[in-house]
């Protein structure tokens, strides 16, 4: 599990790229320890989810604790390129309904 | 006249499906897709029909039996053999099949026609015989025009004007295809087409009959002059598709079975549902000794199986949900078929709930309701956190309420 980050012009906030095929019970410790430090420094975080193929229940879990985090100091968290598999997944359990979720980093850029 | 229905293939492009049906016996609302093959047949007077099976041969050999239930006779070829008291399939392909049940009885001695199980047709099979006599045909196909970009999931074939088959050509990209007219799988044959089977060994139709056939100058080609569907379920969004149309009058010939309770609902029997305590916009059909709680959201087309259940706050649009599948309060379900732990998007995308850790989603309804383990547990409360409990309507909160629907009133 490798987090790859990369800011946003004028300081707006970070890109995150999850640079995995999955997010499950075998990463996702890995995947929390990474990831609270940015979420921490940032008001904005832009996930960027096109790696990923296979998300679990802790992988969910993982990525609602994220939204809690970001909810809970009013910061804003984004999600963008999910695979298929994902998207399907996040309708299924509703979880589409709770996350912006974008097409593209583009898109998600343009909303800041 | 007499026909053979090819139903010995193992269906894996149709996966998951496939696992426990085989590809014949996939029902749309009920009824199995060669079920409606066998009753178009009787309505050309062809009423003896031979079936050769393989993969999962018992269930169609049971539902069929001898054919006195649809007014036909039928038998059964089973290619394989039995093992351990196990049934193991050792299918012959196509030609194998014609030359399995011949040396056996001799059977084919007058003109038949041999189809694929699996698709639904309306073919004029009165006009392709009138065309396959009139030309002297040994064998005769029955073609389609598709557009051009569609031919690289087909047969295609190239005819001279009299409709003599010059050439094949196996799924070619759209630039390379000589035509768009394709080999829909059904076919007239005359006896003599036996002489060019080999006596052994498994022989498939398409690829190595026919071009033979072609050679010879005697294999035909029609293209009905009128439009007729022909809805292979060749894969699983197919399956979808088919039974979205069946649902919404699409398929001529095709009525919903059970009881209209409210326009656009369909029901069988046994049915535990409250109509005015849950949310139900058609074309909705439910199953027998189906159960939808109060609470639940149905928008239609929608095909709830028979021993479903859905739960309380469930949501399930456009979908079709299998047999005793059970879809808990949590599911948001659009688009899908959600069949015991298998899920698959109507893009054909398939989520297995046990490998997701997902089991509140949906399960087997004739298992044991299982108990949320911690992560689960945590996501659930997670969700809900975020969500709210889903045991209000959700079209009733003004949430992703379609255009123009309508509620089920009484």
């Amino acid at each position: 599990m490798q987090l790859k980050l990369e800011a946003l012009p004028e300081n707006k906030g970070a890109i995150i790229t999850i640079d995995s095929e999955n997010l499950d019970a075998g990463n996702v410790r890995e995947f929390k320890e990474q990831i609270a430090p940015i979420l921490n420094g940032n008001d904005v975080v832009l996930l960027d989810m096109s790696q990923l193929t296979f998300v679990d229940s802790s992988g969910l879990g993982a990525l609602l604790s994220c939204l809690r985090t970001m909810n809970n100091k009013n910061g804003q968290l984004k999600l963008f390129a999910m695979a298929k598999p994902v998207q399907a997944l996040f309708e299924l359990v509703r979880m589409h309904r709770i996350f912006s979720i974008y097409n593209t980093r583009d898109e998600a850029v343009a909303v800041l | 006249m007499k026909a053979l229905i090819l139903a010995a293939g193992r269906g894996t492009r149709v996966r998951p499906l496939t696992d426990l049906l085989p590809k014949p016996m996939i029902p749309i609302i009920n009824k199995p897709v060669m079920a409606f093959l066998v009753e178009h047949l009787k309505r050309f007077g062809i009423d003896r029909i031979m079936v050769n099976t393989s993969y999962l041969s018992a269930q169609i050999e049971h539902y069929f039996r001898d054919g006195t239930g649809f007014g036909v006779e039928m038998a059964y070829s089973f290619e394989g053999r039995l093992e351990d008291n196990r049934l193991i399939d050792e299918p012959l392909g196509s030609a194998g099949a014609i030359r399995k049940i011949h040396n056996h009885s001799g059977f084919f001695d007058e003109t038949f026609i041999v189809l694929c199980g699996d698709a639904l047709i309306d073919l004029d099979i009165g006009e392709l015989l009138e065309f396959h006599r009139r030309k002297g045909a040994l064998a005769t196909i029955a073609l389609l025009d598709v557009p051009r970009e569609d031919v690289s999931s087909y047969g295609v074939v190239v005819r001279d004007e009299n409709g003599r088959i010059t050439e094949f050509q196996e799924k070619p990209r759209p630039e390379e295809a000589k035509s768009s007219t394709i080999n829909t799988g059904i076919y007239i044959f005359e006896p003599e087409v036996l002489r060019h089977i080999p006596e052994t060994g498994a022989f498939d139709i398409g690829s190595q009959l026919f071009p033979a056939l072609a050679k010879a100058g005697k294999l035909y080609g029609l293209v009905a002059s009128m439009p007729w569907q022909w809805l292979d379920i060749g894969q699983v969004p197919d399956f979808h598709s088919v039974t979205m149309k069946a649902m919404q009058g699409g398929i001529d010939g095709f009525s919903l079975p059970g009881r209209q309770v409210r326009p656009g609902v369909w029901m069988g029997l046994n049915v535990r549902a409250n109509l005015d305590r849950c949310l139900v916009v058609p074309p909705a059909y439910i199953g027998g000794s189906a159960e939808i709680q109060d609470g639940a959201t149905l928008i239609g087309p929608v095909a709830i199986g028979n021993g479903a259940v859905i739960e309380a706050g469930a949501h399930v649009e456009s979908s079709i949900v299998m047999d005793y599948t059970r879809v808990g309060s949590q599911t948001y379900c659009r688009n899908k078929i959600l069949g015991g732990a298998f899920c698959v998007d109507a893009d054909g995308t398939v989520l297995d709930v046990r490998h997701t850790d997902t089991s509140w989603l949906f399960q087997d309804a004739r298992t044991e309701a299982a108990t949320l383990n911690p992560i689960q547990a945590n996501v659930l409360a997670d969700i809900q956190h975020f969500t709210g409990p889903q045991t209000t309507l959700d079209l009733a909160a003004g949430a992703d309420k379609p255009a123009g629907c309508q509620l089920a009133t009484a």
